[in-house]
This record gives structure tokens, C-alpha cells and sequence, in this order.
């Protein structure tokens, strides 16, 4: 018996991946994305008297298509009788439906893609986007019923990640003075967008097996308690990825996104004000010393601080967006009624990716921003119940990270729109024109939706020998 | 004209309200959750999985709520009864301290075992490692909620 007990450890077996079907009704979910579909129909028809003067729906198709697939995805989930969460997927449906209701309405010059022969608008190619983020989302939240693939790998993924990373400061394209987009071959992505999700894979990883060390054990610097220095070395490490990410890439928002979800996380891990401070003063430094040093970092923050001081130039976007808050006011001018375009073009350049935000807040007021934003509020909440529920600690993080990078966004990008944080370049999640970014944030979302499942498959036994263990036994010694 | 003015207007108002009410109804459906958890009894701060056990006491699925200190044996005046011929009369004990698990080995026959390695002395039990006492293979998991 006790040979038996050396031998490793056999885990009960596993749900097979393709078992009988048992349909289980998801009525929570049916009620909220009917509501959804409700309201995106009158604020289509909203939309279509506004521009055409008649009482009908503005696009029909594109409109009747997105509510078919959302149901669809409904009745996936009802088939596939996972018990995961309800909430999420009527509550992005309603931003990414918004979105659409955007897209409709701005120029659809913007953006044009020919596929197959035939020339796409910006609303058909957005619509496209949202069909494929959808169909991922859903595929990832009835499929994954494991999470060894990103437990066990995270170094693997870090690795990955670091190179993209890489290949995006060779290869990367200068668009607007940043170097974001990354083209191999026909297919043109912007890789932060898939770096945020796995750095928190790899940070959750990290913390969770770390956590005791990180907690229990303290050296002294000065008046500091601090966690052992070895251990704060990915802290530092972090801090210089997100000043190279700045440096080379010029891209503030992905460095600020990056830098808070990991203070976030490292916080929710290990309970400890004194490393949160510490990572706020390093950010101070760098931030100062980026602004001092660079000139791409000091004119952003020049708008930032005063964009009235060259209102045609570097101001530009900025105060657009500003004049377009005014004038939407408490209920907003209407879907459709807000400025179009002045002389062919939009009154705010690169509204579709950076300003979305302020071309409905000139249509629905700030009722309309204050409920968006409360609807990302609602991805986070879910976010973090489905953390506080998951059976250890990796899940935990894993959820509450991915749901903070979602959250951290929405805020860094709504701060800059609204000149409370300097102007960055991320998208907001689920509104923004993008393939990249929506696709990153169907992948998240569909991890949220695999890890609120209750009790599919227990979490994987620690590895025997891992640094956490050693301690242990050292203790015990 | 004024009509159809006026109908657009409350066709905008209808589409605000629409998206408060569907905020409304998340929210409401939030906190019936959060409720629902608050009522179920958290003051467990563990709980223990019986994965296998091959004598059938304790049964095999059972899932025990963990008082802060948990003593495991043969003997009936433990916390949780181990019938199991390999298992001492008081074999092991579980302690939350802090913010952890850990498992003392009373000096049993045959030892308790941690993820297929024997305990010596105190050793922390993290959730998801898996006990062995005896034939009986148990789980360390949080408390539900």
C-alpha cells in the first residue's frame, strides 16, 4: 500500500470531450439578450429616422444578421449543458451591438476591404469581426474544459509572448507615429492586443505558484518590508518591458494597460500595499522620466494638459472630442444626428478606432456613456465573482485578470477620450473598429466563460518539486 | 413634421431607457447572485474531497467542511473517521493558520502523504493537493464560495 502511495497520482477520469447531448435551458441569458435585441432594433430605427426620415430600420440586414448570430451562440451554450456564467455574453453583445450601430453610421470610406470580389464598408467589415469574435467566444466557452494548456506552459507562453513582442519592433509598421501593426503576408494584427491575454496567463501562473514566498517571507530595505528581492525581479522586469514598449513601439496606452493589470494582479495575489507602492513609484519615475526624454510621450502629455494651445494641430482630436461631449449633452443629439462629417470627413480623425467613445457620447449624452461604461462594471464584477468562486488559486487570478485587463482598457482609453488621462492609443473593448482587438477580447471573454464552469475537471496537482514544495519541506525539517 | 420629431425623440428616450433597463435587469440578477452566496454558510475555510476509498468509510465523494483544526484517525472521536486498516488511531491533523493549510503527521504507522510524498513533521496543503492517509485518497478544496 504504501509502494501505491509513491506512484503518481492517477486523477479521476476525465468528462470525454464529445459526450450525449444534454441541452441545458439557459433562461437568464434568453430574457437578457432578447432585451438586447429590443433595444438594438430601436436604436436602429432611431438611427433610421434620423438619416432617411422614415420609421424603419437603418440596416436591416447587417442588424438582423448580428441578433441571429447572437442567438445562435445562445443556443450553442443551451446544447453544449455547460453550467457557466449567463451574464457575460448578453452584456458584450450589447457594446459590441452598439459598436455596429456606430459603425453603421459613420462614413463607411473609413475602412474598406475586398474580400472574395466583392468591396466591404466599414460596418460589413466590423460586422464580420463581431460574427468571427462571437463564433470564438462561444467555441472557447463550450469547448475548454481544461486549463492545463495555459497552466503548465507559462513559460512557454512568456516566451511567446516576448516574442512577438520582439517581431513587432523589427517587422512592426509605423502607423501615426506608433508601431503597432505587425503584417506577415496577407494577415496584419496588432500583437498587444494578444500580449495583454497572455501576460496575464503567464502572470497568474507565476503568482499563483509564488504566492507563499511573495506573502509569507520578508526582507528589510530601510523602512520597507519587502518579499524576497529575487522575487521582485519580474516586478523590475515588467517595469522595463513596459518603458521598451514605450521607447520603441511608442505606444503609452498598451504600457499603461500592461503595467496596471500587472500591479492589479500582484495585489490580488499577495495582499501587500508596500509592492503596489513600490510599482507606483517606479511608474512615477518612469513616467517623468519618459516625458522629460522623449518627445512623442511630452507632446501627448502637452495635449493632454492644455489641447486648446494648438486647436488645428496636435490639440486636434482631442477637442473635437471634447466639443462632441458638449454638444451630446444629458440625453445626446440621437443616434445619427451627432456631426457627421465636415467636408467628407469625420469632424474627429480615427473616431472608429480611438474616439468611439465620443462620437455616442455626442449621440446618446452622458445617460449613454455612464450606462456603457456600467456595462463594462459588469464584466469586471463578473470577472471577479467568477475569481472569488474558481477552485484554486491559478483560476482565481487567471479570472480577475482577465477581466481587470478588459476593465483597465475601457478606463484608459474613456480617461483619454475625456482628457482625464493623456490620449493613448488602445481601443475600447468590443466598440472599437478592429479585428485584433476584438478578437483579443472574444478570447478573453470565452476563457471567462470556460472558467465559471463549475467543477468539470479539478485543477491539476502542483508539481511535485516545485519551489513552493521545497520550502515546505525545508520548514518541516 | 412635428409629429415625427416628436415620435423620434421618444424613439431616442425609449432606446436610452431600453439599455438602463437591460442594466437594471443585469444588475438586479447581480445581486441576487451575490446574495445567494452571502446566505450560504462561508465560514468553512476548506473542505475535504474524498477522491477514493477503497473500505467505503468514509465513502468515496463525500465532501467534508474543515474547522479550523481537523483531526483525521481510526479512532471515532476524530473529527473525520478513517476506517481504513493502514490508518493509526489518531494519524493526522489539520490546522488553518493564517492564511494556509497544513498538515501534522501524529506519528502514524504509515504515514500521511502529500501528493504522493510522505509528511515528516508539519507541512502546508495547499487546495488542489491531494491527502493520502491509509487507502484513502482525499482533496484539500476551498470552501464552496
Amino acid at each position: 500500500m504504501i509502494s501505491d502511495a509513491r506512484a503518481p497520482v492517477r486523477l479521476p477520469p476525465l468528462p470525454g470531450a464529445i459526450g450525449p447531448i444534454r441541452p441545458r435551458p439557459r433562461w437568464l441569458e434568453f430574457r437578457l439578450l432578447g432585451l438586447v435585441a429590443v433595444a438594438l432594433v430601436v436604436g436602429s430605427i432611431s438611427l433610421g429616422a434620423t438619416v432617411n426620415g422614415r420609421f424603419s430600420l437603418f440596416d436591416t440586414q447587417g442588424l438582423l444578421i448580428y441578433i441571429a448570430a447572437l442567438f445562435a451562440s445562445h443556443a450553442a451554450q443551451v446544447l453544449a449543458g455547460r453550467r457557466t456564467d449567463q451574464i457575460l455574453l448578453p452584456t458584450v453583445a450589447l457594446l459590441g451591438g452598439l459598436s455596429l450601430l456606430l459603425m453603421q453610421r459613420l462614413p463607411q470610406d473609413l475602412v474598406t476591404q475586398t474580400l472574395f470580389g466583392t468591396r466591404f464598408g466599414l460596418a460589413q467589415v466590423q460586422l464580420i469581426w463581431l460574427l468571427s469574435a462571437l463564433a470564438m467566444a462561444t467555441t472557447i466557452g463550450i469547448v475548454v474544459r481544461s486549463d492545463r494548456w495555459l497552466r503548465r506552459y507559462k513559460y512557454t507562453w512568456a516566451a511567446a509572448g516576448v516574442g512577438l513582442l520582439l517581431l513587432t519592433f523589427v517587422f512592426g509598421m509605423e502607423i501615426n507615429g506608433q508601431r503597432l501593426t505587425l503584417q506577415l503576408g496577407p494577415v496584419s494584427g496588432q500583437p498587444s492586443e494578444l500580449l495583454k491575454v497572455i501576460l496575464v496567463v503567464f502572470l497568474a501562473g507565476y503568482l499563483s505558484e509564488n504566492r507563499e514566498l511573495l506573502v509569507e517571507q520578508d526582507s528589510r530595505v530601510g523602512p520597507l518590508r519587502l518579499p524576497p528581492l529575487p522575487y521582485l525581479a519580474p516586478m523590475v522586469a515588467m517595469w522595463a518591458i513596459a518603458l521598451v514598449i514605450v521607447v520603441i513601439q511608442k505606444d503609452l496606452g498598451a504600457a499603461l494597460l500592461f503595467f496596471g493589470v500587472f500591479l492589479s494582479m500582484l495585489y490580488v495575489a499577495t495582499a501587500r500595499l508596500s509592492l503596489v507602492i513600490i510599482g507606483l513609484i517606479l511608474f512615477l519615475l518612469g513616467s517623468a522620466l519618459m516625458a522629460m526624454l522623449i518627445t512623442h510621450v511630452r507632446t501627448r502629455v502637452d495635449i493632454w494638459i492644455d489641447p486648446f494651445a494648438d486647436p488645428l494641430g496636435a490639440g486636434f482630436q482631442v477637442v473635437q472630442a471634447l466639443h462632441a461631449f458638449a454638444r451630446g449633452g444629458l440625453l445626446g443629439v440621437g443616434l445619427g444626428a451627432g456631426l457627421p462629417e465636415i467636408a467628407g470627413r469625420p469632424p474627429i480623425p480615427e473616431v472608429h478606432t480611438d474616439f468611439p467613445l465620443a462620437a455616442l457620447g455626442e449621440e446618446l449624452g452622458i445617460l449613454g456613456v455612464v450606462a456603457i461604461l456600467g456595462l463594462y462594471l459588469v464584466v469586471v464584477e463578473r470577472g471577479l465573482r467568477i475569481g472569488a468562486a474558481a477552485a484554486d488559486d491559478f483560476r482565481s487570478l487567471l479570472a480577475i485578470g482577465l477581466s481587470l485587463v478588459i476593465g483597465l482598457q475601457a478606463f484608459i482609453i474613456a480617461a483619454g477620450n475625456l482628457k482625464v488621462l493623456p490620449l493613448t492609443g488602445v481601443t475600447l473593448p468590443f466598440i472599437s473598429y478592429g479585428g485584433s482587438s476584438l478578437l483579443a477580447n472574444a478570447l478573453v471573454i470565452g476563457l471567462l466563460l470556460a472558467l465559471s464552469d463549475k467543477g468539470v475537471e479539478p485543477p491539476p496537482l502542483p508539481r511535485v518539486g516545485s519551489r513552493w514544495r521545497r520550502i515546505g519541506r525545508r520548514g518541516a525539517a | 413634421m412635428d409629429g415625427f420629431l416628436l415620435v423620434l425623440w421618444a424613439v431616442r428616450l425609449l432606446f436610452l431607457g431600453l439599455i438602463y433597463l437591460f442594466l437594471f435587469r443585469v444588475i438586479r440578477a447581480l445581486l441576487r447572485d451575490l446574495r445567494a452566496a452571502a446566505r450560504e454558510p462561508a465560514d468553512r475555510p476548506g473542505r475535504l474531497v474524498i477522491i477514493e476509498s477503497p473500505g467505503g468509510e468514509p465513502a468515496a465523494g463525500l465532501s467534508y467542511g474543515l474547522d479550523v483544526i481537523t483531526a483525521l484517525g481510526r479512532d471515532v472521536n476524530n473529527a473525520i473517521v478513517i476506517d481504513d486498516p493502514f490508518a493509526s488511531a489518531d494519524h493526522a491533523v489539520l490546522t488553518y493558520r493564517g492564511r494556509s493549510w497544513y498538515i501534522e503527521d501524529l506519528e502514524s504507522t504509515n504515514g500521511s502523504y502529500v501528493n504522493g510524498r510522505r509528511v515528516e513533521g508539519v507541512a502546508p496543503l495547499g487546495f488542489g493537493d491531494e491527502l493520502q492517509i491509509g487507502q484513502v485518497r482525499m482533496r484539500l478544496e476551498r470552501g464552496l464560495r
